[in-house]
């Protein structure tokens, strides 16, 4: 029987230190790039602009003509959808102000012909959430903490997370982001102090209630 | 597992999982298998979920881990390109006070054999999403029975009726309804109209067009079980006129049944069944209550809720009555006399008899059930007329239903004279449950044109010329009336979903309108009341059939009648056959939430068995699941056998409505055709059937035996008299146990649950409200036997006693929400926690599926999604979701789930509140099984309300948690049941 010698090469040390390190180093890599990844407004879907079937432009209804954001999405006030507008709506005053704009053409389709307008859905949670506008609105939460500026929208997008996480930071601490009740569809106004007396006074007598407990969302 | 002698029941490590229960603590059981503590039970004992019988049969695991590897990959590509937004699509212009989101309860009617309930419908965003009783209607009373909560899904049933069909071919409603307005030249002679029972006043206006037009024309009503007939009939006989009676459970002191399931089978039972509880509900002990006796072949659920019962055969109940009868001191002469009963059942009679008389006078009821021939209702009403019973408990009305001018055999033999040239069939499902030896599937090829309006293609379908879609009442506009005459009027809440029209725009047709339409037809019948407010509140007013005064007068002739009739012999084999509880007479076969409805006493499910007493299947040889071939009237049936304690001896009982073969794929081929051995004189039993054993094997899915409680005592009863006696004898079943768990805080709203086991009457309308409130799935019979059905609330049925004649408990049983749970400390991923609020949560999204929770559960409510039931069974999918509640999560596979309390209710409710700065009132939330029950057993609420039902049912002496001594401080608690037996029996 001949005596084999296995020789290894002299970088096979060096092969052997990497492989070691890339089995700790690329898991980990995997896990924080998931992770980081989950929290890409990419991901999140936070900026990007869907097409609509009209060029509605949030900034001219809101911030040029003043209308308030309850006029159209009134149902925020007693519903748990906000609503799109019925296209009776949009018709109350195009019927008059711009009746034969182009850029209405839609609108007048779905108003005589009945078919509805079919938007693209901006901020979609997951189907195990129940979000309930109304009980939000009611408490002194307003419209552009959600939803951001949209005065200064062109065509609506997300800004918000709208993860569990960023829902719990106000669930938690609602004192600096509860409104009055003349405020809540204001586009300006601004978080305040977490120890500013007036928030905790909102709170109190909004009855504002730090719910927590999951079937409070998920039923 | 041993038992030793005195029934201490220890596990294998000899450990003493419990003591011997006290005197009055039933040991009960839930299977003749337990009972005998086979070597079946015992294999069995554990298995809760199924996960012992054997893995998922679907993808092996080794196939699991190549799909989970591929799928990782491919998950990958997802991220490259951006989703399809969803889209939402606002109403152009929206309807009248609709509010997206908010759903809308809408009065409606429903129909069933011919009387109508009162409804309320929700509506989410346009489809029908949940039935409830109207409070305002006088026989729902807000109420509703399991085929009312399970209507709903009939409405969304893929398998309906899409158009019409002429030979066949498609066709159109114009040209069908064309046919009909065409004028006759016979006057009507050829023309004739089958229904299905019915008080409809459209209908009822509409025939008599019909009959103005075509003056030969002539109709008949039919339907698988008489409705009333042999009732009518008897009053005939004992009043002298065709009265229906009134009867009123609430005054009844001591109430004698005779082959009458009033608390789940005749037309008025949700009314009986809250007068009844309403003197069965002992808040106290020494408050006095109604006594039960009950005569009948099978079990029914009054004979489970009965004081004392005794099983004979149907065609035996006539001498039962008769001895009983003789025996009351005020009974006309004409009805004395000695009746030669068995001992058994002649100390029965003499007792019940003694107790009848006892009673004040008016203050006792008898009813007889429309099983029974004429005579044995005259005799009833003797009885109540012996009894003074005419002026308060039973009193009578004149007749509701219409009636037709000819019957079946009459039309069939016309039809086979060629006498009819056309053949209007309006519902129901005759050629499948007449008797065969009628003839009418033959004669039908005498008659040139045969119309059907229906919902499926059936039976009867296949042998018309012309079909055409019925509309579901979600969908249509007509009216009815209730048991007490009461006129509704049927609202739709959807546009008929496959072009189907009510049977009444036939009716317009033929009497010459030539566009009927059903809202016109039904508001032009009632063109004096107002409108509006019939609509809301879904009674027209003042319409309710005033009280006929009655006087007995029937004595000679209901002697006469009964010297004609013959004892029947001894050991003669009957075959009994009953509507099924759950599918009714077939209408309901390809609803999946019935089928997969246990039975109230023998919990099978999906499929009809031959149902027969211990001592025959012992005789016999016979063991469930024996296929035998049952003989009767010269037709034979090949059917699986299941033991049913209690049952009479030497009677088979079948349930109608299976076995169907036409097209509707979920009912075809379940069960046997029990219509098919039923000949005209023996509609709802027949003599002298015989049984012989094939020696083959057919599997039932009975829910039955599948879970067990180990000899513990979980149902707990007692007797009138033990309760006055030993009022505390619940008392080591509640109460403090010592724990290391942190004490829960009681602070503001804390939801409970009390349930009083005394008004059980296992009827199961709570559990079909609880699979319609929570988008609960139906996993279909091979799974069912796998024990993998998700019902969150079930019936749990003890037997206690003896084999032939049980005393029966039923336990409604679903999460009872711990105080400290324990699942909630063995969910690796938390998710399974506890609310503030002292709610048991199940999170979805959070749960892995390591069914570690179940394990740990005392009360096995936990249900695991071995599949993705919503894509794997059809019975759950396309049109089905529509039923779906918006407001409960759709669950995947892999995840628990369980009774949530209705959570969706309770944060609904205190959304609204909180809007309307108030607090939440006592009784705003309702939970499913509570607003269904008829009986009232349920009550929900919070522990905070301290004045409401709920929390004084739970400070009653009898009150208990199951299983307290494990120290899961349960938030629902049980109410022992109480029974009020005659020491004369005992």
């Amino acid at each position: 029987m001949r005596n084999v010698r296995v020789s290894f090469p002299s970088w096979s040390d060096t092969a052997f230190r990497i492989a070691l390190l890339a089995m700790v180093a690329l898991p980990l890599a995997l896990v924080s790039a998931l992770l980081i990844w989950v929290r890409t407004p990419y991901y999140e879907n936070r900026g990007y602009v869907n097409d609509q079937p009209v060029q509605f432009d949030h900034r001219h209804h809101v911030a040029d003509d003043g209308i308030d954001c309850l006029y159209c999405h009134g149902d925020a006030l007693r519903s748990k959808n906000a609503g799109v507008p019925s296209t009776e709506l949009c018709m109350g005053c195009h019927a008059q102000v711009w009746p034969a704009s182009i850029a209405l053409e839609p609108v007048r389709r779905s108003y005589y012909s009945g078919v509805p307008l079919h938007w693209n859905r901006v901020h979609k949670l997951a189907d195990y959430v129940y979000f309930d506008h109304s009980i939000h609105v009611n408490k002194g939460v307003g419209c552009s903490s959600c939803h951001g500026r949209v005065d200064q929208m062109a065509l609506d997008y997300q800004v918000a997370p709208l993860t569990m996480g960023w829902c719990l930071e106000c669930h938690r601490d609602p004192e600096p982001r509860i409104r009055p009740f003349d405020e809540i569809t204001s586009m300006t106004w601004k978080p305040r102090a977490h120890d500013d007396p007036e928030g905790r006074a909102l709170v109190e007598r909004y009855d504002v209630q730090k719910k927590t407990n999951c079937t409070t969302c998920h039923r | 597992m041993s038992a030793d002698e005195d029934g201490r029941v220890s596990n294998d490590n000899g450990l003493v999982r419990l003591r011997r229960p006290s005197p009055e603590v039933a040991s009960p059981w839930r299977s003749l298998d337990e009972r005998d503590q086979t070597a079946t039970y015992l294999a069995s004992i554990g298995d809760d979920l199924g996960e012992a019988t054997e893995p998922p049969s679907a993808t092996s695991r080794r196939t699991f881990l190549q799909f989970l590897g591929a799928s990782m990959s491919l998950a990958g590509l997802d991220g490259c390109a951006r989703k399809q937004p969803a889209q939402i699509l606002p109403y152009s212009i929206t309807p009248d006070g609709a509010i997206p989101g908010v759903p809308r309860e809408y009065a409606t009617a429903m129909t069933l054999d011919g009387f109508a309930t009162g409804l309320l419908v929700r509506s989410s965003e346009g489809r029908p999403t949940k039935v409830e009783g109207n409070p305002d209607h006088p026989t729902s009373r807000g109420k509703t029975t399991l085929l009312q909560q399970a209507s709903l899904l009939q409405l969304y049933d893929p398998d309906r009726m899409r158009g019409v069909e002429n030979r066949g071919r498609p066709s159109s409603w114009e040209a069908l309804l064309a046919l009909l307005c065409k004028d006759r030249s016979d006057a009507g002679a050829g023309l004739r109209i089958l229904a299905e029972p019915t008080a409809s006043p459209t209908f009822q206006r509409l025939l008599g067009l019909v009959a103005s037009r075509h003056p030969g024309s002539k109709n008949t009503f039919w339907s698988a079980m008489p409705v009333l007939a042999n009732t009518l009939a008897g009053a005939q006989l004992a009043l002298g006129k065709r009265l229906q009676p009134r009867l009123d459970f609430a005054r009844a002191d001591v109430i004698l049944t005779l082959d009458a399931d009033f608390l789940t089978s005749m037309e008025d039972q949700l009314v009986y069944s809250r007068d009844w509880a309403a003197r069965r509900r002992v808040a106290s002990p020494g408050q006095a209550m109604s006594r039960l006796y009950t005569v009948e072949c099978a079990l029914s659920p009054t004979g489970t809720m009965a004081d004392h019962r005794l099983a004979r055969r149907s065609a035996e109940i006539l001498q039962v009555a008769r001895a009983i009868a003789a025996q009351l001191p005020t009974i006309a002469p004409e009805l004395r006399g000695a009746v030669e009963l068995d001992p058994a059942a002649a100390r029965f009679a003499a007792a019940v008899a003694r107790d009848l008389a006892r009673c004040a006078p008016g203050s006792s009821l008898v009813v007889v059930g429309e099983r029974q021939p004429p005579w044995l209702h005259a005799l009833g009403w003797a009885m109540n007329a012996a009894l003074g019973n005419l002026r308060t408990t039973a009193q009578a009305e004149d007749p509701v239903l219409l009636e037709g001018s000819q019957d079946l055999p009459a039309l069939v033999h016309d039809m086979q004279a060629g006498a009819v040239d056309t053949l209007i069939i309006l519902d129901g499902n005759p050629v499948y449950s007449t008797p065969p030896e009628l003839g009418l599937e033959a004669a039908m090829d005498q008659v040139r044109e045969r119309i059907y309006c229906a919902d499926y293609h059936n039976e009867t379908a296949s042998r018309c010329t012309w079909v055409a879609p019925r509309a579901h009442y979600l969908e249509s506009w007509g009216d009815g009336r209730a048991y007490d005459g009461t006129v509704s009027i049927v609202q739709p809440l959807i546009e008929a979903l496959h072009g189907a029209r009510p049977p009444i725009e036939l009716l317009g047709a033929l009497a010459g309108l030539s566009a009927p339409h059903a809202h016109a037809l039904v508001r032009a019948t009632h063109p004096a009341s107002d409108w509006d407010a019939a609509l809301q509140r879904g009674v027209v007013n003042d319409t309710t059939s005033p009280l006929v005064a009655i006087t007995f007068g029937g004595a000679a002739a209901i002697a006469a009648a009964l010297g004609t009739t013959i004892a029947p012999s001894p050991h003669v084999l009957e075959l009994d056959f009953y509507l099924s509880p759950t599918v009714h007479d077939g209408r309901f076969t390809n609803n999946p939430w019935l089928l997969e409805q246990p039975e109230p006493t023998t919990k099978l499910t999906w499929e009809n068995a031959a149902l027969v007493a211990p001592a025959l299947a012992k005789r016999l040889g016979l063991a469930n699941e024996d296929v035998v071939e049952l003989v009767c009237n010269g037709r034979a049936l090949s059917v699986p056998v299941f033991i049913s304690p209690g049952q009479a001896d030497d009677a088979v009982a079948l349930w109608l409505g299976y076995g169907r073969s036409g097209a509707e794929s979920i009912a075809s081929k379940r069960g046997v055709n029990a219509a098919s051995l039923r000949t005209r004189s023996t509609l709802a039993f027949a003599p002298d059937a015989r049984l012989r054993k094939l020696g083959l094997a057919q599997s039932l899915a009975s829910m039955q035996t599948q879970r067990t409680m180990l000899g513990r005592p979980i149902a707990l009863a007692s007797t009138k008299a033990g309760y006055e006696a030993n009022p505390g004898f619940t008392s080591e079943h509640k109460g403090e146990v010592a724990s290391l768990m942190k004490p829960v805080p009681f602070e503001g709203l804390q939801w409970a649950m009390s349930i009083d086991l005394g008004l059980c009457t296992g009827c199961s309308s709570c559990m079909v409200a609880c699979q319609a409130e929570n988008n609960i799935p139906v996993v279909g019979k091979a799974e069912v036997e796998k024990n993998r059905e998700m019902h969150w609330l079930r019936i749990d049925t003890y037997f206690t006693g003896e084999v032939d004649n049980p005393g029966v408990i039923h336990q409604p049983m679903m999460c009872q929400h711990c105080e400290t749970a324990p699942c909630e400390y063995v969910c690796p991923v938390n998710a399974t926690v506890h609310s503030p609020d002292g709610l048991n949560e199940m999170v979805y999204n959070r749960c892995v599926g390591t069914r570690f929770c179940s394990n740990n559960c005392p009360y096995k409510v936990r249900r695991f999604n071995w599949f993705d039931w919503n894509k794997r069974v059809a019975a759950n999918q396309g049109s089905y979701q529509l039923a779906h509640n918006p407001e409960v999560t759709v669950r995947e596979r892999g995840v628990m789930e369980k009774c949530s309390y209705c959570v969706q209710r309770i944060r609904g409710a205190e959304i609204t509140a909180q809007i309307a700065h108030r607090m939440l009132a006592p009784g705003e939330v309702r939970s499913a099984c509570q607003q269904a029950c008829p009986t009232g057993a349920i009550e929900f609420g919070s522990l905070s309300h301290v004045e409401s039902t709920m929390v004084k049912w739970r400070q009653e002496p009898r009150s208990y948690a199951v299983l307290n001594d494990q120290g899961t401080r349960p938030r629902t608690m049980y109410l022992a049941r109480i029974d009020n037996p005659n020491p004369e029996l005992a």
